[in-house]
Order: C-alpha cells, then structure tokens, then sequence
C-alpha cells in the first residue's frame, strides 16, 4: 500500500469522525414542553415575545440579566431569565430564538437570536415625499451639481 | 394610462444587452466547441468576435444600471428598492451590488473582463477553455435573465421589474396617478453599508470568485482534451492570482466586520464568511498541488478534484447565500427571490460535469508506478492539501445544517457558539498546517538527504520553541492545543524567514518565502489576538447564579453612569455624554490611567436604522501591540426632553445640624451653617456688604459613597429672602437652603431629585485584543509574497517560451 494511500484514508476516517461528532453535538429546535422535560439538555426554544405582559431589566442591579414572557410556538408561554443585556430593539423583534434550558419553572437563556421585522425584507413600506419636499430635495441636488 | 417622467429606454437597453450578452455567450460557446480540432481558423475569428460582443453588452449593462442608479429612476423596482434621492454619490457603488442581481452583474463583469484576457492567453487551449468559460457566463446570466413563462420565471432582472407592475405596488392607489414619479423617493440603501469597506469589499470578492473559474475551465478542457499535464504551466498564474485575490477579499471582509460589526473581533464564522473561506482552501490545497506535479506522477486525481471543486463550492456558496435557505442562521444573507429552484440547477450541472468529467477520464489517467519517499516535498505538499481539504469539508459540513435539515427533515441547530465549535475543529488542522507550510520549503523535490534538511531545520525548530515558552508565559496560555499552535506558527513565521535568507543567497525566488511568513503571519495574529483577548469589561453581579452552569455566569458587560468613573482593566472610565450626529448616536467613553489622567476617549456609536434595526457599531483604540475595542450593549437613544422639568415636585424638610436625610440616590448630612461676613464673597451673590449671607454645608454621598460638600446659600436683603439653590446631577438632586429658625434651631431644606430614578447610563462591552497587528501585517506580506511569485513566474515562462 502506498503512504499516500495511507494519508488519504487517515483523512477519510478523520472526516468521518467529524461527521459524526458534530452529528451529536448539535443541539435540535425545540418547544417549552419538551425542554422542560429534560431541565438537563440544552435546546434552541423558537416563539414570539408576550408584549402583554411586563419585561424587567433593571441593569442597575445587574445589567447582565433580563426577564420577559415569550410564547413559543405550541402557544406554550413561559418566564425566560436571559442571562445577557437586554438587546437593542428587542421589543420590536418578530421571532425569538431562545438557547438555554429550563430550570424550576422559568427557562434560562444563555443566548438569544432575534428576527426583526424589516430585515432584509422587501415588504411594501416606503418612503413618499410630499411634492414640496421633493421639489426642495431636486433643487438642492441640482445646485451641489 | 400614460405615465408621465418614466425612462422606459433605460429598461429597454438594459434588458437588450442581458438578451445579446446571453446569445452572443451561448454562440461563443457553441463555436469555440465546434472549433475544437478544426484547422480552419475561421472558428476561432468567430467566437472571439461573439465572445468581444458578449463582452461589450456585459459592459453595457453595468453602464445602463450606473445610469439608472444615478439618474434615481425609482420607476424600477431595483433603483427604488436600493437608493433614493439622498444617497450620496460615493455609495452608489454599494447600492449597485447590495441587491442579488447587481452582485451577479458584478461577477458577470469579471468574468468577462478575464474571459478577455484569457481569450488572447490560452494559446493552444484557447478553443476547449473558452468553450466552458462562455458556457459559465450562459449559466450565470441565467440569473438575471427575467423571462417569463406565466407563473414560472427565470432569473430576476432589474431592468424588467417596474415598480408599478411590481405585485406588492400594482394596487396601490398612488400608482394609479399618471405623474406618480413626481412624489415618489427610493427606499434608500441599507445604512449598514454606507461605509467605505462595502465599496471595496464586495468587487475584490467577487474578483476572486471570478478568477476560480479559470484553472476550472482549464481543468475540463485537460480531460476533454485528454491532455492531463499540459495546461498546469499556464494555468499556475492564473491559480495563484485566484487565491491572492480571493484571499484578500475575505480578509477585506474580516476588515470591516472588525471595523463596523459588533461581532468582538474579525471573523465569527458567519455562514457567509465560511462559504467564501471554503473555496479559498481548496483553492490552495489544488494550487500547490499543481505546483508540485511537474515534479510528480501521483496524486493527478487529487490536483483535479480541488481544482474542479473549488469552482463547484464557490456555486454551492451563492447557493447558500442567495437562496434564503441560511434563513436566520447568518446576518448577511440575500433575500430569497424564488429562484433557489435554479440555483440548485446551476450548482448541480456544475457539480456533475466537473466530478463527472473527472470519474470518466479517471481510467485513462496515467498512473505513477513509483512511490514518493517520506522526505521529499511533494508528498508533505500533498498531505497539507490533504488537511486543507478535510478542514474546507469541516466547515461545510457545518455551515450546511440548514440544508442537511432542508433535506432530511431534521430540526438541527447551528451551532450556539460558532466560534467554540468551529475553532474547537480547525485548531488541530491549522497546528499541522502551519508545521507543514515551515519545514516543507526545506525539502527537495524528489529525494532529500535526511541529515542535511534536519540540520537546516532543527534551529528554526528550535528558536520557535524558545519564543512560544517566552511568548507562552508572557501572555498565559494554559492549554495544550493553543501552546501547540502557538509553536507551529511560530515555525511558520521562523522556518519561512530562515529559508528566504537562504533563497536570496541561492538568488532564488523569495515570493513563496514572503508568501508563507505572512500566512504564519496571520495563523500567529489570530491565534494571539483572539486566544489572548480579554473582556475588561466586567460587571461583579449580584444574582448568586452558581446553580446554573458557567455558561451562564455572564460578566461581560459594565454599566456606566454618566459622569461616573469606573475601574475597568487598567483604565478607568467615565461616561461623559452623548451627541448625536444624523442618524449616529455616539457615546463618549473617557479611557484615564489610575491618577485619573485621560489617555484616550473611544466613541462607540449606535446607527438608527429604521429598516434594519438599531445598529451598534464599536470603537477602537490602536496601539502597536494592542487594541482597544469598545462597543455599546444597551443605551437610551433618545434624549431625554430637555425642555420638560427634569425635577419632580420638591419636598421640604426641617433638619438640625447633624441630621441625616435619606434620598433615593444619596444620604444628606445637615453639617452646619455659617454666616458670611466677607463682603466681595457676598457681591458675588450680587449682595450688598450689609445684607444677611448664610452658607450651608451639607455632605452628600452618593450611590458610589463618593463624598461631595454642597454649599446651599441662603440671603435676607431687608425682608426679601433670597436663595441660591445647588444641583448635583450625580445625585440625581437639587437642593436650597429655604428657611432659617433661630428659635428650634432647624433649617429647612427643599429637595427636588430627579423624575428619572436612574442617571443616564449605558452598558457596554470593551475588549482588549493583543498584537491583531501581526495579522493585518501578515495579511499584507500574504499579498505582496503572492504578487511577487506569480511575477516571478510569468517572467519565467516569457523567457522560456
């Protein structure tokens, strides 16, 4: 056999065995049920935030902590303890992404993954302009050209 | 309806060069194959005049969109959809190529600008490699072909689509009016990319991308040719160009992640990131493998996978970029514009004709009967491309979970954090690599003295273990894995700069050595600058969280009140205020030393970004070893209404001397009252010398227990009681001196605090990255030691042809 031949079987071996680990690494999407029913795992928990219901972030006292109610996609609801700031925007988001696990009766976030509304979206909102405006915006241009 | 101020001519010209670059490729193409073993050399006049035309209309369509872009004719779904009447002309290469279609018409230009040069290059290979070059350019201008057959389309084009016909517009009553253009404005491009890197990031990219093509093309025309060996020599340039340009392109892109994205560092392996570092492995991998079999009979099969695949994954990748299929998991991917259907289609002929082509020649290759010895280069060449490509497999393999879900119906996750996962699996690849790329520039080809090449080496070996023990201690690396690639790296850099002394004594050339320092360069940079990065910013938190794994005891962040010092690393900081300059909210963070002098003030910055969300974008301090990296976590955009009364409703209170009032953001000690006699202290107060002065001292701490004396004054002009307030924003108050009784001895004192429980405050992440220089340099060298080899070789082969 040659050594070549050796080398490239060492390397389909170690692919496999990449494969495979992270096969068995990776975490599954999941909903609140099914990770309060193993408080153990990690999961990714996707749903909605309840913007009914009051979120608490007094970072005065920790600015490493942030509570909320989010509805996962079962229209499961529960406390979710984020252990991060508060992210920017966060009311506005559409989705969540939650990663952590579930503890007692609220769910701890390590991270958080947010989807905002008008990301990268090519929806129909757009800027109109009165007339004036526009009229005002043409002069300009034509007088710094 | 007649619409008034359209420029239907714009579309119209536009979409006639898309149709002519189209059929005039398909005819290069068709001819170039016809050609091919003809002696007539009328073939050959004919495709290079069909392939000029295609040529000139892909120029064409660049000017056409330039001049829709600049002439904002919102009447077009593109032009509306990426610019409006404000952007400033600068960006206008960037709203050219935010969209999917500008990118693709962007890699069409390439392509047709080296298909050019490489028309006139290919000499003898001219007919089999422009063939597939112009077959490439029909697949990819499929993508803006936009023709319609009832439901089913084929490619998005930006001169077809108007916006009044566009299905989310067609009903909206203000199109119904015939002089709509009158009051209509674009929608703008996406603030997140007016910034100087998107002008220069995206064409480089793409520049390289483009040139993957040319080894492929000449990779297929090897074995339809079934001449195996022939075009390694005039495809070597071509190869190296590639992944120098593809290369500084990623980098480029690492550049403004470091510069603009609140990531806390330069790569963070993005799905888009790793779909373009991926063909740049294998790209490398396939270049020192055709570098290496002038010398060698084996391993043919190896150069033409990683060549034929590395164009392969560069489709792979517009496939994951461009199909919405990344969905969530990336923050830059495209929008999805229903035309995943045809980029598998692409992908999946490009996939089956290179692999394919290769399986059916496999046969017909010759075979080396010799086997190579354990001490030459080519075979340490060949196992580095070997790790090059188990590594590029890794990272796909990853980054295509959201296919491999597509596909399967599994409801896997991207990795939480990329940045443990991926390194974790490159760590061990990028150890042996840089081993390989510092001792293989000793070997020879063929047959090396074993004795000779371990004496040549065993110093380099040796000063790199010293530096990584010096090295190692200074900036604590504790495991293992990091001090092993702290080592090989080192050797890379070291190995490297040995052998170029040796190359330029020996007048050989010293590309290749430059080439390699800087790439040990870069591995050594990152390595350092992330294993050694230090979060400075830490908050102690007052939630016991030891019941939850370490995951979770986040302390990253610090709170900053404003006009508040806080220790932080070895700097103390202060918040001293924010202003706001168009739609950029910068913060002004103060970086003292410990004797409260100011060394430096970083302005982090957070872009208002209606369309996209609020951005956070960071500031850095650079130093020569080190950078200092802040950005904002959490901050109040707006400002608090100046005009409004800051004050809730006083409160007064009768105090002795002595007392002790507790406020929401301080303890007030009452200390003791004077009078004043000095007569120009009172005309300060705009008193006369015989009015009634009293001064008051009141010790406040704050929420910091940082003691401040507030002198309250307090004046009798006749009968008339005059009062001179003091504020003390740190403690959120104000306060006066109202009211003086001799006869209960108290004083009253009216406090107002602050409506706002809280000062203004931010929360922000800082970050200290130690020598990232070396990589930036590395990066550099990277580019001038590839430049440098490929001259040196084009020179060569002018002088031996």
């Amino acid at each position: 056999m040659k050594k070549t031949h050796i080398v490239a079987i060492i390397a389909i071996a170690v692919a496999i065995a990449a494969m495979l680990s992270t096969l068995s690494d990776s975490s599954t999407y999941a909903d609140f049920e099914e990770a309060f029913e193993s408080p153990d795992a990690e999961y990714h928990v996707v749903g909605k935030l309840n913007k009914e219901k009051p979120s608490e972030y007094k970072p005065e006292v920790d600015p490493n902590l942030f509570t909320f109610y989010m509805v996962d996609n079962n229209g499961e609801e529960k406390k979710v303890i984020l252990h991060k700031s508060k992210p920017q925007d966060f009311e506005r988001s559409e989705q969540i992404v939650l990663i952590g696990k579930a503890q007692g009766d609220d769910f701890h976030a390590r991270d958080i993954l947010m989807k905002c509304p008008s990301k990268y979206n090519d929806g129909s909102e757009s800027d109109f302009r009165t007339e004036d405006e526009m009229r005002e915006l043409r002069t300009r241009e034509q007088a710094e050209a | 309806m007649e619409y008034i101020g359209e420029n239907i001519w714009a579309g119209q010209l536009g979409h006639a060069f898309v149709i002519i670059g189209f059929g005039t490729a398909l005819l290069s193409s068709v001819l170039y194959f016809l050609g091919i073993n003809k002696s007539e050399s009328s073939w050959r006049s004919l495709a290079r005049g069909a392939f000029w035309i295609h040529a000139l209309a892909m120029f064409g369509i660049v000017g056409t969109l330039f001049t829709m872009l600049a002439g904002h004719m919102f009447e077009y779904h593109y032009i509306w959809q990426h610019s409006n009447s404000e952007l400033p002309v600068k960006y206008i290469f960037s709203a050219f190529w935010e969209g999917q279609e500008g990118s693709t018409i962007l890699w069409l230009f390439w392509q047709a600008v080296l298909g050019l040069i490489l028309m006139y290059s290919a000499k003898k290979y001219e007919f089999s490699v422009m063939g597939f070059f112009a077959m490439a350019q029909v697949f990819l201008l499929t993508m803006i072909l936009g023709v319609y057959f009832g439901d089913f389309h084929i490619g998005s084009s930006p001169f077809t689509i108007l916006l009044r016909e566009h299905p989310d517009f067609a009903m909206m009553p203000f199109i119904q009016s015939p002089n709509y253009l009158d009051t209509l404005d674009g929608r703008g491009l996406n603030p997140l990319l007016q910034n100087y890197w998107m002008t220069i990031h995206p064409p480089t990219l793409f520049l390289g991308f483009a040139s993957t093509l040319v080894p492929f093309v000449y990779a297929l025309a090897g074995l339809l040719e079934k001449d195996y060996r022939g075009w390694f020599k005039p495809a070597l340039p071509w190869t190296f160009f590639s992944i120098m340009i593809l290369g500084t392109g990623i980098l480029m892109g690492g550049a403004w992640a470091y510069e603009s994205l609140s990531f806390g560092g330069f790569w963070a392996w993005d799905p888009v990131e790793n779909a373009s570092l991926v063909p740049w492995l294998t790209l490398v991998g396939g270049g020192h493998l055709l570098l290496i079999q002038r010398n060698k009979g084996t391993s043919l099969f190896s150069t033409y996978f990683l060549i034929l695949i590395t164009y392969i994954l560069i489709l792979y990748s517009t496939f994951l970029t461009k199909s919405g299929i990344l969905g969530d998991s990336s923050v830059h991917a495209f929008t999805d514009l229903g035309l995943s259907g045809q980029l598998v289609f692409i992908f999946g002929t490009y996939a089956v004709l290179g692999l394919g082509m290769l399986v059916w020649r496999y046969r017909d290759m010759p075979k080396s009967k010799t086997e190579d010895k354990l001490w030459t280069r080519e075979f340490w060449m060949f196992v580095a491309a070997l790790v090059l490509l188990l590594s590029a497999f890794q990272i796909t393999f990853s980054t295509s979970i959201p296919v491999w879900n597509a596909i399967f119906g599994t409801e896997m996750a991207p990795p939480a954090d990329p940045n443990a996962h991926y390194n974790g699996y490159q760590l061990p690849f990028a150890v042996i690599i840089g081993l390989i790329v510092g001792f293989t520039q000793w070997l020879n080809y063929k047959k090396t003295d074993f004795k000779t090449f371990f004496s040549q080496t065993l110093r380099g070996l040796i000063a790199s273990l010293v530096l990584t023990i010096v090295i190692g201690l200074v900036i604590s690396f504790d495991q293992p894995l990091l001090l092993l690639m702290l080592f090989t790296s080192l050797y890379a850099v070291i190995g490297n700069a040995d052998y170029l002394l040796f190359a330029i004594k020996r007048k050989a050339d010293v590309g290749p050595s430059i080439a390699h320092i800087g790439f040990g360069m870069v591995l050594l940079g990152a390595l350092i600058s992330q294993g050694g990065a230090e979060t400075i910013s830490q908050n102690s938190s007052r939630y016991d969280l030891t019941v939850l794994d370490d995951g979770y005891k986040n302390n990253e962040n610090i709170l900053l009140m404003l006009e508040d010092t806080l220790r932080m690393g070895d700097y103390n900081v202060t918040y001293t205020g924010k202003d706001q300059e168009d739609i950029y909210v910068y913060y002004n963070v103060a970086y003292l030393d410990s004797n409260n002098q100011e060394l430096f003030t970083l302005r982090p910055f957070v872009q208002l970004n209606n369309r996209m969300g609020n951005v956070a974008e960071p500031s850095t301090k650079h130093y020569w070893n080190k950078d200092v990296f802040t950005f904002i976590k959490y901050a109040e955009l707006e400002d608090r209404a100046e005009d409004e009364d800051p004050f809730k409703e006083a409160e007064d209170y009768n105090l002795k001397i002595g007392d002790t009032l507790y406020a929401n953001n301080a303890i007030i000690i009452l200390d003791s009252i004077r009078g004043v006699t000095d007569s120009t202290y009172k005309a300060e107060f705009g008193l006369a010398p015989n009015d009634l002065l009293v001064k008051g001292f009141v010790r406040l701490y704050d929420f910091d227990t940082q003691l401040h004396t507030l002198n309250p004054h307090f004046a009798a002009v006749g009968t008339r009681i005059q009062t001179f307030g003091v504020e003390n924003k740190k403690a959120g108050l104000k306060m006066e001196m109202v009211k003086i009784d001799p006869s209960t001895e108290t004083i009253g004192l009216r406090i107002a605090e602050y409506k706002y429980k809280t000062n203004e405050f931010i929360i922000m992440q800082a970050m200290v990255f130690p020598h990232i220089n070396i990589l930036w340099l590395g990066a550099i060298l990277m580019i001038i030691g590839s430049v440098w080899a490929i001259y040196t070789r084009i020179q060569r082969q002018r002088e031996t042809s």
